[in-house]
Formats: C-alpha cells, sequence, structure tokens
C-alpha cells in the first residue's frame, strides 16, 4: 500500500473514531466560535453550528460563560477540566465534565483549543442517589427511634392506667400510641412512594370526592389536636383524570404537615387547617391547603422539595414534600406555596381539568 | 432540712414525651412541671426553682437545650442546679457530649441517650438529687 494511500486510511480512520466516540468533540479559535465539531455534537446541536460561539450553541447566551476551560487554556496553554450544565435543542438538560487543551502552530502559540464534554449525568444521578440513601438511613433511623420511644411511652402510661384504673390516663395513653402508629404509617407509605418510580393509576375521578374521603382520615386527630380542619370544596369542579390513591397521599401529606405546623406553633390559640378544591382558572383546577401556622421562612422555602429536609425535629423525616413533588410531577401539575412568617401557609396544586397527556388504566 | 417533695422540671419539645415523663416521675414521688420549648423552660426553672432539670439537648424551638443550659449555668442562684441532657445522637452520630471542650457553656451534669431507659434514669435521679 502506497503512502497516499495509507494517509488517506489513516484520515478516514481517525475521523470515523471521533465521530463514533459517544461524547462531544469541537474545536474553537480564540474568540470561542467553533471552527469543527464532531458527529454526536452536529446530531444534537444542529449542522449549521460551524463559526457559531460555544456559548450560544451550548448555552443559548449572548455572553461568554463566566467559568470557561478553554478561556483558561489560551491563557495559559495548559488542560483546564470544568463542570457544565448542557441544554440540548429538545430542552433536555445535561451535567458534562469539560476537558479543553490547547492546539499550538509551529511556533508554539495556541491556535486553537480542542474541547472534550462527557455526559457524567449517570454518575452525578448515582453520586446523589448514594448520599441520599446514606442521609435516609441516618434520619429514618433517627426519626423511627423516636417513635418507638413514643410507643414505648405511651403503653407505659396505658399500663399505669389500667394499674389504677384510671381511664382517663389510659385514655390518654393510647391517644399517644395512637399518634405513633399514625407516624410509622405515613412514614412507611411515603418510603414506599420514593423508593421508586411508580406509575400513576389514573381513574376519571371527582377531586372533590377524593379530597373530603383525605379529609376524613384526618377528622379525629385534627380534633385531638385542637384544630379545625375545614373543608371548602366547590361541588361543579368535574370528574377529572387523576391517580386517587398519589393524590390522598398528596393531600394527606400536606394535611398532616398543616396540623403539625398549627400544632407546634403557640402564638395562636386558635388553630384552623383548610383543604379546598376550586377552579383555578377556565382550564385548570387546584387542591389547597392552608393554615394559620408560623408560615415559614426564606431557608425553609428554598429547601422545601429537598429529599430529608425537613424543619420539624424530631416529628419529621423530610420525605412528606418530596414524595407530594413527585406526585405532582407525575400528574404534570404544578406547585405554588404561598407563606408568611407569622400568618401561615398555603399549598396550591393545580392541575389540568382535562389532561391528555395521563391515560386511564 | 430536706424538702419532703423534690421537684423536676423537663424541658422537650415533644409533648408526648413531656406527659409519659411526667407520669413516670411523679409516680415515683416528684412533683414534676413542664415546657415544651426552652423559652417557657427557663422561664419556668426561674420560677420553680427545681432540684433537677431534664432537659432535651437538640430542641427544634428558637431556644434550645444549649441556651437553656448556659443561662441555668450562668445565674449564680441556678447554676448548682443538677441537669440531665437528653439526647438522640449519642449512638447514630458518634457524638459524646460529656467531652464537650466548652463545660462553661454547656454542662449537663450527665447525658442519657433517647430512648431513655427510665429504671436507669430514675437512679440516676436519685443519685444526684437525695
Amino acid at each position: 500500500m502506497s503512502d497516499s494511500n495509507n494517509t488517506e486510511l489513516m484520515d478516514l480512520t481517525f475521523k470515523s473514531i471521533i465521530d463514533a466516540l459517544p461524547c462531544y468533540i469541537m474545536i474553537q479559535d480564540p474568540e470561542f466560535n467553533i471552527l469543527f465539531a464532531n458527529h454526536k455534537f452536529k446530531s444534537d446541536f444542529g449542522d449549521d453550528i460551524i463559526n457559531v460561539s460555544c456559548y450560544s450553541v451550548l448555552k443559548g447566551s449572548r455572553s461568554q460563560c463566566t467559568e470557561c476551560p478553554v478561556r483558561e487554556t489560551f491563557k495559559d496553554k495548559k488542560v483546564h477540566i470544568s463542570e457544565e450544565i448542557i441544554r440540548l435543542s429538545d430542552g433536555t438538560i445535561i451535567e458534562m465534565i469539560a476537558y479543553s487543551a490547547p492546539l499550538f502552530d509551529v511556533v508554539g502559540n495556541v491556535k486553537a483549543c480542542i474541547k472534550l464534554l462527557v455526559n457524567v449525568g449517570t454518575i452525578k444521578d448515582t453520586h446523589r442517589e448514594l448520599v441520599t440513601l446514606g442521609q435516609s438511613i441516618a434520619l429514618l433511623s433517627h426519626d423511627i427511634k423516636n417513635i418507638l420511644e413514643g410507643l414505648q411511652g405511651g403503653a407505659y402510661v396505658v399500663e399505669e392506667g389500667i394499674k389504677d384504673k384510671d381511664m382517663e390516663l389510659s385514655g390518654k395513653g393510647w391517644d399517644i400510641v395512637k399518634k405513633n402508629i399514625t407516624e410509622i404509617t405515613g412514614i412507611t407509605q411515603n418510603i414506599l412512594y420514593s423508593a421508586k418510580e411508580r406509575k400513576p393509576k389514573i381513574k376519571n375521578v371527582s377531586p372533590g370526592d377524593v379530597a373530603r374521603q383525605t379529609g376524613q382520615l384526618f377528622a379525629e386527630k385534627s380534633s385531638y389536636m385542637g384544630i379545625q380542619l375545614l373543608l371548602q370544596l366547590n361541588p361543579k369542579v368535574p370528574h377529572v383524570k387523576l391517580d386517587p390513591t398519589g393524590i390522598s397521599r398528596m393531600l394527606g401529606n400536606l394535611i398532616w404537615n398543616s396540623l403539625q405546623a398549627c400544632q407546634k406553633n403557640t402564638e395562636r390559640n386558635s388553630h384552623m387547617v383548610y383543604v379546598r378544591v376550586d377552579f383555578y382558572d377556565n382550564r385548570h383546577f387546584m387542591f389547597e391547603v392552608e393554615d394559620n401556622a408560623s408560615g415559614m421562612d426564606k431557608d425553609t422555602m428554598k429547601n422545601l422539595f429537598k429529599e430529608f429536609f425537613s424543619t420539624k425535629g424530631n416529628s419529621g423525616t423530610g420525605l412528606g414534600l418530596m414524595v407530594v413533588e413527585r406526585i405532582v410531577r407525575s400528574h404534570h401539575g404544578k406547585i405554588d406555596v404561598l407563606t408568611k412568617p407569622g400568618k401561615g401557609s398555603l399549598f396550591r396544586i393545580i392541575f389540568k381539568l382535562d389532561h391528555k397527556k395521563l391515560d386511564l388504566v | 432540712m430536706a424538702k419532703d417533695i423534690l421537684k423536676i422540671v423537663i424541658v422537650d419539645d415533644n409533648t408526648d414525651y413531656l406527659f409519659t415523663m411526667k407520669t413516670f416521675l411523679s409516680r415515683n414521688g416528684f412533683e414534676v412541671e413542664t415546657a415544651p420549648d426552652g423559652q417557657a423552660g427557663i422561664e419556668l426553672i426561674k420560677k420553680e426553682r427545681p432540684d433537677l432539670i431534664l432537659l432535651d439537648v437538640m430542641m427544634e424551638t428558637t431556644f434550645s437545650g444549649f441556651e437553656v443550659c448556659r443561662q441555668v449555668r450562668s445565674d449564680n442562684e441556678l447554676k448548682k442546679t443538677p441537669i440531665i441532657g437528653i439526647t438522640g445522637m449519642e449512638d447514630e452520630l458518634g457524638l459524646k457530649f460529656d467531652k464537650y471542650d466548652d463545660a462553661d457553656y454547656f454542662s449537663p451534669d450527665v447525658f442519657f441517650d433517647k430512648p431513655v431507659d427510665k429504671d436507669a434514669l430514675l437512679k440516676k435521679i436519685k443519685e444526684l438529687i437525695l
């Protein structure tokens, strides 16, 4: 085989290799314009990216990124690495590790930079899952220990009451036992919900009926806690496509959070929790759970839907709102949280009245 | 002269725990007063001048057990009151509060980890105040 044939083959092989690599490779000039991109890059971002700036293609931005490994490479002629979040043309967001390396001209100046982007989303997800798992074990064991303490304590009070034939004391002990059974039931259900993605079982149901049935589950508890639980359900909201079990769990978590927030709030003597179903606008309806407890500060709001974030100390795992968020997401709904420190909080869940993406079982 | 009935103040943000411990200690001959948070706790301690304080260390209230302890220890009339610190964390996090360096800031006489062994607690209370 002649030398020229060999070179041709080598050129073809290199291009095939670069195109076949499951990562993005591009070459940029000092103005960050893309001079070359491999097949994978072009298939995700389109063919019209040559001579377009990297930040415009990858970030949809008009200005340079604040942190850019390519800029650093042009400055110091060294290899730089950074983490980047990229939005694909279909809206998918991916986490990537970016490597940039200098391409020198014959006199040793950096003529261009080669940038390689590797998707590390799966690794990041695994990392997050492991961190969450670690936190969950620590927090759940703490929480379950507190519940066991509550069960033991309640049982002790029941026994003392029986010993003295003091039924009032036994009744108080039994209330403690029941409250802790409710806690462990809620935690178990939330663990089951959060342990894996659960496909919603969509049925045609009345949101008012779901809210009424869920509210009834908390009637006795709220009465024992001295909190008024009020249902305000607009009967005109029609049957809609929902997973009634999931929605009931969602409402149950919100109601229980509100009841506990009221119980913890010592600034007010009279507490109320409202559960509402009503129209949001002519295409949407909403569930609302509102309390007049102490409201939330900015930090709490920021961390609200993070897994295992809780302000409830001994009585919360932080799983509840994460489960709420997951259920709302599975129904393609939206959560609004309105709160005012010292006044109370309102959780509003908005769903479409006629959701075409939800398939009936 | 020793008092006939010894008084214990319990400060804990878990109202069920307060009720259980109040029942237990009352039935063992103590007069018991309770407070559901640190602020109410320090006010109650100043008012009641108890013989012993049972204090939840990590209360999720604006006024923690650490602060209650600091205020008791910095009050000349209260500072010798025995404090039993209740923690839920020693075995979970490996924290040992009895080795805490800043003894002036946070210095309960003894610690118990949740769930509390009631008999061991009663024995310790008797050792401290009887």
